[in-house]
């Protein structure tokens, strides 16, 4: 019986209804889909680097796990250094330098042997490996993104560039061009900002990594297996702070509409309280039978916020194939959460006011 | 089998079990109910005492004004008394806490309103249905099949108030205060809102309720017609009650 009166009572003002389920959608949508950026941008950048297939990343002191925050490019010849130590089997210096033409890339200049060195190297779905100083080799993501064809000539940090091959993606950037003439572009001659390091088998990461901490205390170094796990919006300074608020904001939205939904409906069924304290319904009961309805307007809510958060997902990467949005069951689960809470929490003082109302005050309401 | 035989009377429902009592099933002593209006008590009852016999069924009439809804909100325990006592089956409403009195209306009272005050959102069916969801015995089929045949809702339940006429809404209304064997029924101008046609029916029905199951009624009625149906009728004035004589 409470549910036949809940389902018709929501289905009376089907306009406020829809309105409540699209505030706690928006909301569950938010929360999903800023977690999902974020977490999706910060992993598929961890793959990537992972993807590169070095052992160890070194980096100035005190450097960003974020790479294309680092400034402080460290003197070249330190890769000569390394590359003397035991267990090394490869050394790859990489000038990393922030793009924000087009879109935001991090552009890594490379040393092509080096990189083919501790990479492997490139797979190239279509052209060659860098020959010339304007080669720039573009994954395929970033091509379609950009809609950068092979042989086009490209503009990156007021140069014109040659695009010599498209390749696959998950080696460390979307974009790359040599080495030396990025260094002569930012003005950064014989400096890297990361060195690549390949061991000569994985098991010897750390001999090489207490190797480098004694030659060259201060500097960063990473072991890029755990590179992954480092890559969380807890160690990116402000981060957590920013999704945190956005997830406030969207609560509030949530909270708010609910609350203005219920308050709205409780106004309105002043005299159908009344009614019910008549047939002898308890305050247990009113309250009950509001917070009931909030919550099944809820759950049409975070359905229906589910439901946009992926076709907002397949929207974004429709137009932007290569952002990286990671939806998952757990964040679901606590947008979900939430936004339940949210809404009882909105609804709580509306149902609280509807059991306190004076029965006979609310059979006389017009 | 007639309705007498196939449906409980209230004085054989759980709350008289064991009791066969001439007592009153309701009564007051010397009840005051005082409304404040800023810093001025206006008082809208002034000493009433008054006593209901089971089984009988008695109207109260009056002027507008004259206190007769604050008397039937008050017994009903729908309000609380500012001063006197309101026995409803031996219970004072005036030592019963909130809960309590909530407890003894969801038992012992059934109302019928004026304005029929049914849930728009939900059928015939539904209105009745939920007396019984809150009394909290569950759905009974059989009573409330017995209940609108002799209403004769049965084949208006599934349609939803706006859609039924001013008399099957009160003939639902009064389904809905009957549907769990309340002791009393308190009727506030019942036929206040319907045609002579449907009031006449909506009488009939009242009187059928009293001399076929014994069922208790005290009714609101502006109407002198109307006290023709009732055993007893009342006068109120000022918030007294003036007089208190059998009728014809």
């Amino acid at each position: 019986m409470m549910g036949e009166l809940i389902v018709r009572n929501l289905l009376h003002r089907p306009l406020r209804t829809l309105i409540g389920v699209l505030a706690v959608a928006v909301e569950v949508a938010l929360v999903v889909l800023i977690v999902g950026l974020t977490s999706g941008l910060l992993t598929e950048t961890a793959k990537r680097i992972e993807g590169i297939g070095a052992d160890i990343m070194l980096q100035p002191p005190a450097a960003s796990i974020f790479l294309g925050f680092s400034g402080s490019p460290m003197p070249i010849k330190i890769a000569d250094k390394i590359s003397d130590f035991k267990y090394v089997l490869a050394v790859a210096p990489a000038l990393l330098q922030f793009n924000s033409t087009g879109g935001v890339d991090v552009i890594y200049g490379i040393d092509r042997d080096s990189f083919r060195a501790v990479s492997g190297g490139f797979v190239f779905l279509e052209g060659h490996d860098m020959e010339g100083p304007d080669d720039l080799l573009v994954d395929d993501w970033a091509a379609k993104a950009k809609h950068i064809k092979l042989g086009d000539t490209y503009n990156l940090l007021n140069h014109d560039w040659h695009v010599a091959a498209i390749i696959e993606h998950g080696k460390g950037a979307r974009l790359f061009v040599p080495l030396a003439t990025l260094q002569d572009l930012v003005g950064a001659r014989d400096k890297a900002s990361i060195f690549l390091i390949k061991c000569t088998r994985p098991e010897h990461t750390e001999d090489v990594m207490e190797q480098i901490r004694h030659d060259l205390p201060g500097y960063t170094v990473r072991p890029l297996k755990d590179f992954l796990s480092l890559m969380t919006s807890t160690n990116i300074p402000g981060l957590q702070t920013f999704i945190n608020a956005m997830i406030a904001l969207a609560i509030s939205i949530g909270l708010l509409v609910i609350f203005l939904t219920m308050y709205t409906t409780v106004i309105e069924r002043t005299r159908d309280i009344g009614v019910l304290k008549s047939l002898g319904a308890n305050q247990s009961f009113i309250v009950r039978a509001l917070l009931s309805e909030s919550a099944v307007l809820c759950l049409f809510g975070i359905l229906a916020g589910i439901g946009l958060s992926y076709a907002v997902r397949a929207a974004f990467l429709a137009g932007f194939p290569t952002l990286s949005i990671l939806i998952t069951p757990r964040w679901i689960l606590r947008a979900g959460s939430i936004a339940l809470a949210g809404a009882m929490l909105g609804a709580s003082y509306p149902a609280w006011m509807a059991s306190r109302k004076d029965a006979v005050e609310a059979l006389s309401y017009d | 089998m007639g309705i007498a035989a196939t449906i409980r009377t209230p004085a054989e429902g759980p709350f008289f079990q064991g009791k066969k009592s001439v007592e009153p099933i309701l009564k007051t002593e010397n009840l005051w109910k005082l409304y404040r209006a800023g810093k001025v008590e206006v008082p809208a009852l002034r000493g009433v005492n008054f006593a209901v016999q089971p089984g009988e069924s008695v109207a109260v009439m009056g002027p507008s004004g004259c206190g007769k809804s604050s008397l039937l909100y008050v017994i009903g325990g729908l309000s609380q008394a500012s001063r006197g006592k309101v026995l409803v089956d031996g219970n004072d409403l005036a030592s019963l806490s909130d809960a309590a009195r909530t407890k003894l209306r969801r038992h012992k009272i059934g109302f019928v309103f004026q304005r029929f005050n049914l849930l728009p959102t939900l059928t015939a069916k539904g209105n009745i249905a939920i007396a019984q969801f809150i009394h909290g015995d569950g759905f009974d089929p059989h009573r409330f099949d017995v209940v609108t045949q002799m209403l004769g809702l049965a084949g208006r339940l599934h349609h939803k108030p706006s859609e039924l006429s001013g008399g099957e809404q009160q003939r639902v209304a009064i389904a809905r205060a009957i549907i769990n064997e309340p002791k009393i029924l308190l009727a506030d101008e019942p036929t206040g809102n319907l045609d002579s046609k449907n009031s006449e029916v909506v009488l009939q029905m009242l009187r059928q309720l009293n001399k076929d199951l014994g069922q208790t009624i005290v009714m609101i009625t502006h109407n002198p017609e109307a006290t023709t149906y009732f055993d007893r009728v009342v006068h109120m004035r000022d918030g007294i009650i003036v007089d208190g004589v059998p009728a014809d």
